[in-house]
């Protein structure tokens, strides 16, 4: 098995990429791989707790949670994420806060690597 | 070392999956539009371009797309599929 | 493990969108990346400009004044003082008409290395001998 990481930049709301890296990561991770998800730009909202999920909007805290319970890292970057209002203590328990240097941190030790891009 | 590209979009409007050349192409999101739409009657051009496509089944179910309509050169994989697809078919992958 | 790189392929222009700079700074992180490895493992990015992402790279640039962001012309001289490799698609320079002349340079803040100007083909190599390949 291997390792994947995913580099997840665009927003929950109003765009489905990031739902796509949300069900990568979890069919990679169902399939044995190792999973490392970091969050840049407008992803770094979605770590926001204490989402209400509304059946027309795309939701992250409970596949998040989720998914951290089946072992995938979730990190985000700690000034993304305070640039937009996400405090520590009020975001998803289990996200690790870091700088831009973890990325690359865990590119270093990937077999496969998918940078999806924000806007 | 191959390289496979995830295309997610249809209408690409500039020409950096060219500029790249990919061993393959993976179609999700928008991008599964080119497995099977024809635009004034021609597929896609992708299509002939790359021998290595693959398109992602939910993506197609999504958008209402019978899988039996997709090009018989594209395969249809699943999430899980695709995976595979990732770690066997290709060394390194990339996202438009 | 040792040394894993990466291609780092910037197509989208500056500032409208956040993910073209976020290339930029996530490329200057591999100077701290050490931290979190082995010793002896690093992580060697090339940041490449192609398309509409040679936009937006000249000097002369108010976005501390006008936005309070710190310009992207910034930005690639921090590149250049960290002696990233950056490489700046000619073609693409020629097509909208941009002299290479007007793209920063670090030089007199003590950089070592400048900004490189190639032909399209240098960058594909690139993409090609890279690990990992990261488009933005």
């Amino acid at each position: 098995m291997g390792k994947l990481t995913i580099g997840c930049f665009p927003g929950l709301v109003g765009n489905m990429s990031y739902d796509f890296a949300l069900k990568l990561a979890e069919a990679a991770k169902d399939k044995g791989h190792d999973v490392d998800v970091w969050f840049s730009g407008n992803a770094t909202g979605s770590i926001a707790a204490g989402q209400k999920h509304l059946k027309d909007y795309s939701t992250a805290e409970q596949h998040l949670t989720r998914l951290m319970e089946k072992g995938v890292k979730f990190c985000t970057c700690e000034a993304c994420s305070v640039a937009r209002g996400v405090k520590k203590d009020s975001s998803i328990e289990g996200v690790i806060w870091n700088a831009m240097h973890w990325y690359l941190g865990s590119i270093h030790g990937a077999d496969r690597v998918l940078q999806i891009g924000g806007e | 070392m191959k390289l496979g590209v995830f295309v997610s979009d249809f209408e690409l409007t500039n020409d950096t999956l060219d500029r790249v050349g990919p061993d393959g192409v993976i179609l999700v999101a928008n991008g599964v539009y080119h497995a099977s739409l024809k635009t004034d009657g021609k597929a896609s051009p992708l299509l002939s371009k790359y021998s290595s496509l693959y398109v992602l089944s939910e993506d197609l179910e999504t958008r209402g797309i019978d899988a039996a309509t997709v090009d018989s050169k594209v395969k249809v994989v699943d999430y899980s599929g695709l995976v595979d697809v990732i770690f066997n078919e290709f060394e390194k992958i990339a996202w438009l | 493990m040792g040394d894993v790189s990466c291609a780092f392929v910037v197509q989208k222009p500056q500032y409208k969108g956040e993910t073209s700079r976020l290339a930029i700074t996530h490329a200057i992180s591999y100077q701290t990346v050490e931290i979190l490895l082995d010793d002896g493992d690093t992580v060697t990015p090339t940041l490449n400009f192609i398309g509409e992402g040679v936009l937006g790279l000249s000097q002369s640039q108010k976005a501390m004044e006008n936005y309070g962001i710190t310009s992207t012309e910034n930005h690639m001289m921090n590149c250049c003082l960290v002696d990233l490799e950056v490489n700046v698609c000619k073609e693409d320079l020629e097509k909208y008409g941009i002299d290479p002349a007007t793209l920063p340079d670090a030089e007199e803040m003590g950089a070592d290395v400048s900004i490189n100007v190639v032909p399209m083909a240098d960058i594909k190599a690139k993409i090609d001998a890279a690990r990992h390949v990261l488009i933005f």
